[in-house]
């Protein structure tokens, strides 16, 4: 007994060195990121300048203001009240006082400098670590006055990139239809916006009806369904000069049309004699191949960012459901097995999910899954919703949504709403009118 | 239409007899209820409190829920104190540690069975509640065992806890701390290694001298930009929980810590 | 006691039977049979009884009999009137999505075409339009409203 406490001691004793402890932290807080976006700095003659050519009292905190509210409206961060900031935008923007931001609890501080150098806006920024005490970002922009909003986005797109590890959704335009009037006669136009909701511009005037509009990969032209002369085709847009073509010659509705990735041709279902087929269309040799050849309804096509692979809705198995093949038309493989009817397919501009509308038991949802049908999840559920479309980063769909009319057909409102791919920030997009049929541009600056 | 009137009457008026006819038989006696059992959870008063992040207060609950069920009249010495959050998920790597770093500093195979004994019963505990009910009887004689020998082996065997690590109490308070202060980047994707191990050295009062990111090399490989983005993240929480909630003795033991940041759990919803 | 009783809970029991099988009557009575709308609120008339217009069940693409009969007259009508031809409008309801009624209501149209067609009604003469959920003519967000919208127009072309 004894021998054995001697023993217990004489070994514990010498033993100094201590193991490294180890603590797992497998919790924390999902909520935004606190962040500082201080007004940009800007001299006085600068400011007056800009002033007279933009008819803004203040371009610095304007293109802040724009900063501020993508940060915002991402779900990400949380911008901290302007009126507790302690120091002003032109001291902070050479070296800020970390400790004054710390107070108020910011972990990151956006500043910078906003100057009138040849007739151009030149604007730098600086993105800090707060409580490291170090800058993470900096970078200097020159461009058009005009252009002031998207040198916003295009700071937001860097402080998001260098804060979350994902490229930014920021600096981009929505294309989408927007839609006025009692709901058996409703004006359809083409229409255009930044995706912050500003710059809204029609593109078509509403003399006949317009739908499912898609930007081309330079973002220059748009395809769409047109019923031009009450004659439902496919016909591509211009943005710049207004022009508008009928895409191809077919005797018969063609609809449903996108870009593939390279921008050389369009894809697009049409119909013939009660069935509907996958075609794409060269626009340069005006080459027309059919992809699908199948007596059921084949329609809403989607490439892989890489072209290899189409996604696409078919009813052949009795009920609307999604299918992959190759680019071709071969090795149709079928990948939507839950309860209910499938629809919309998009895929991720990532590459690895497809994006649908599910319809089951009378609910719209949207929801994604993995290109080979496992892991669906869906997001968001709705009396009526649909058509996802992917931001460039593949992190956020934006979406429609329908109301119920009242017994006496009224109430009806159709509005765009967007969501996290985690299923956070479901939030309104706010359009001038109703708006249906969003896509989602790719980044403009490249 | 009218014929199909008369058949749904005829059948509704057919029932309506064969109902009448057994009502009388329906007569209202009153309800045999089973006698009420009052079933009680026994709080033990070490029971660290933490502010559970929504997701743990979930799997607690559902935890509870099934205890209840099977909690009899004899609460076994010690395993509620065990039902911790964090516990639940990664208890597998934590008692293997333990008896690991325990089994470096014992030789008397006895103590070295009780201790195992005692984490096991816990284990068992915390995997399977459905088989407190057959655990209940190696309770009671593990507790006389233990009773037995705490006397003599009190002392040591506290020793011995201590140089496994930081008390689970100890740890606890650390990890709520720290909780408090990790802003977990959203933009995540949750089907990565997001694993970012620190190692840290600290003064007395808890305030930090030197920070390391171990697997620092991930910072800049390409593909793996999130890395940084949640490196960056887990640093912050660090800076803002200044000074840590360090335990008030044993400088020596936890001079040097390792934090494994693992965003996994909380992202992949 | 016991033969009141039984008298009270049998008069309730057969009220609520009788009112119950009088809504079952309900769904029986002109408007609906089983998806299809088969009433003629929302219908026209191309000549004094020829309506212009057939229904159809959700989802579905095929012909009732009771649209086969309109379709029969609409084909005797159109071979009285031989200069005349005609735009097959196809329709769907609200409860789906938009690319996939049109691809529907194009499906619908063209049923109500082959059928005409087996009339001896010339395939020149008939065209093929589809308007998807587009142009209701109901604006209602219920069974009923959607079933009178489901459906597949004849329209003079000229």
């Amino acid at each position: 007994m004894l021998f054995r406490y001697l023993l217990l001691l004489l070994i514990l004793l010498p033993i100094k060195s201590f193991a490294l402890i180890e603590v797992d932290i497998t919790r924390g807080n999902l909520s935004p990121l606190p962040i500082a976006v201080s007004p940009l700095s800007i001299d006085e003659k600068s400011r007056e300048n800009f002033k007279k050519i933009l008819k803004k009292e203040n371009i610095g905190s304007e293109i802040a203001a724009v900063v501020e509210n993508n940060l915002k409206q991402s779900g990400l961060f949380n911008p901290l009240n302007k009126d507790a900031f302690l120091q002003k935008p032109d001291i902070a923007n050479l070296k800020p006082r970390f400790e004054d931001w710390n107070l108020i609890k910011a972990q990151a501080l956006i500043t910078g400098k906003v100057t009138l150098v040849d007739e151009k806006l030149r604007v730098e920024f600086r993105l800090w670590d707060v409580l490291a005490g170090k800058e993470m970002v900096a970078l200097a922009f020159t461009t058009i006055p005009s252009n002031w909003r998207r040198v916003g986005h295009i700071i937001s797109d860097k402080v998001y990139e260098r804060l979350t590890g994902e490229k930014g959704y920021f600096d981009t335009r929505i294309i989408y239809v927007a839609e006025e009037g009692p709901k058996t006669k409703r004006i359809k136009k083409l229409a255009i916006m930044d995706q912050d909701g500003f710059n809204n511009k029609f593109l078509t005037l509403g003399n006949e009806l317009v739908l499912t509009p898609r930007f081309n990969p330079t973002n220059q032209m748009v395809t769409y369904l047109s019923y031009f002369k009450n004659l439902p085709r496919v016909y591509l847009l211009d943005i710049e000069t207004g022009m508008q073509e009928v895409v191809g010659d077919f005797a018969g509705m063609t609809f449903a049309p996108r870009f593939s990735p390279d921008g050389k041709k369009i894809i697009m279902s049409f119909a013939k004699d009660g069935n509907s087929d996958i075609y794409t269309m060269d626009l340069e040799n005006r080459i027309v191949e059919r992809i699908t050849n199948h007596p059921s309804i084949d329609t809403s096509p989607s490439f892989s960012p890489d072209g290899k692979y189409i996604c696409f809705n078919s009813d052949r198995s009795g009920y609307q459901q999604i299918y992959v093949m190759s680019s071709n038309g071969k090795n149709v493989k079928r990948i939507s097995f839950g309860k209910g009817l499938y629809g919309t397919p998009v895929w991720s501009p990532r590459g690895d999910l497809i994006a649908f509308t599910k319809l089951h038991k009378g609910k719209f949802y949207i929801g994604v899954m993995r290109t080979d049908g496992t892991g669906e999840r869906l997001l968001t559920e709705n009396f009526y919703q649909e058509a996802p479309s992917w931001s460039p980063n593949g992190r956020v769909l934006i979406f429609y949504r329908e109301t119920k009319t009242n017994s006496e057909g009224e109430g009806f409102s159709a509005k765009l709403w967007s969501i996290d791919l985690t299923g956070y920030n479901e939030k309104l997009v706010e359009t001038e009118t109703d708006a249906s049929d969003p896509s989602w541009s790719s980044l403009l600056s490249n | 239409m009218n014929r199909s009137i008369v058949i749904s009457s005829g059948f509704h008026i057919l029932m309506v007899i064969i109902t009448a006819m057994s009502l009388p038989f329906l007569s209202k006696k009153p309800i045999d209820l089973p006698p009420i059992v009052s079933v009680e959870l026994i709080q033990i008063t070490d029971q660290t409190s933490i502010p559970f992040a929504p997701k743990a207060k979930k799997i607690i609950e559902k935890i509870k829920k099934k205890e209840e069920k099977l909690v009899s009249e004899q609460a076994p010495p010690k395993i509620v104190k065990k039902i911790k959050p964090d516990a639940v998920p990664l208890p597998d790597k934590k008692i293997d540690k333990i008896k690991k770093i325990k089994d470096k500093k014992q030789n008397p195979e006895k103590i070295d069975n009780e201790v195992k004994q005692v984490s096991e019963f816990e284990k068992d505990d915390l995997f399977d509640p459905n088989n407190i009910a057959a655990l209940i009887d190696k309770s009671k004689v593990q507790s006389a065992e233990a009773i037995n020998k705490t006397d003599k082996i009190t002392q040591d065997q506290e020793k011995n806890v201590d140089f496994a690590g930081l008390s689970l109490s100890e740890e606890d308070a650390l990890k709520a701390q720290i909780f408090g202060c990790w802003s977990i980047p959203l933009g995540l994707p949750y089907d990565q290694n997001l694993l970012v191990r620190i190692k840290l050295q600290l003064k007395p009062d808890g305030s930090i001298i030197r920070s390391e990111i171990l697997d620092h090399a991930r910072m800049n490989k390409p593909g793996q930009g999130f890395y940084k983005v949640l490196a960056e993240s887990a640093l912050r929480a660090i800076k803002l929980c200044q000074p840590l909630r360090v335990p008030s003795a044993g400088y020596e033991r936890w001079k040097n810590l390792q934090l494994n940041f693992d965003a996994r759990e909380m992202l992949e919803g | 006691m016991n033969l009141s009783k039984i008298l009270k809970n049998g008069f309730l029991i057969l009220v609520a039977s009788l009112v119950l099988s009088a809504c079952a009557t309900q769904k029986k009575t002109g408007q609906l049979q089983g998806d299809v709308y088969t009433g003629t609120d929302s219908v026209e008339y191309l000549a004094s009884g020829v309506p212009d217009r057939v229904f159809f069940a959700t989802n579905q693409t095929v012909l009732t009999t009771a649209s086969r009969d309109t379709l029969r007259k609409q084909a005797t009508w159109l071979r009285k009137n031989s200069k005349i031809s005609v735009v097959l409008e196809g329709h769907a309801d609200e409860r789906g999505t938009r690319e996939y009624n049109l691809a529907l209501g194009e499906r619908r149209a063209n049923s109500a075409k082959d059928y005409l067609m087996t009339y001896g009604i010339s395939s020149d003469r008939i065209s093929v339009l589809s308007y998807g959920k587009e142009r209701p003519v109901d604006s209602g967000s219920n069974p009923l409203a959607w079933s009178k919208n489901r459906r597949s127009v004849t329209v003079k072309a000229n």
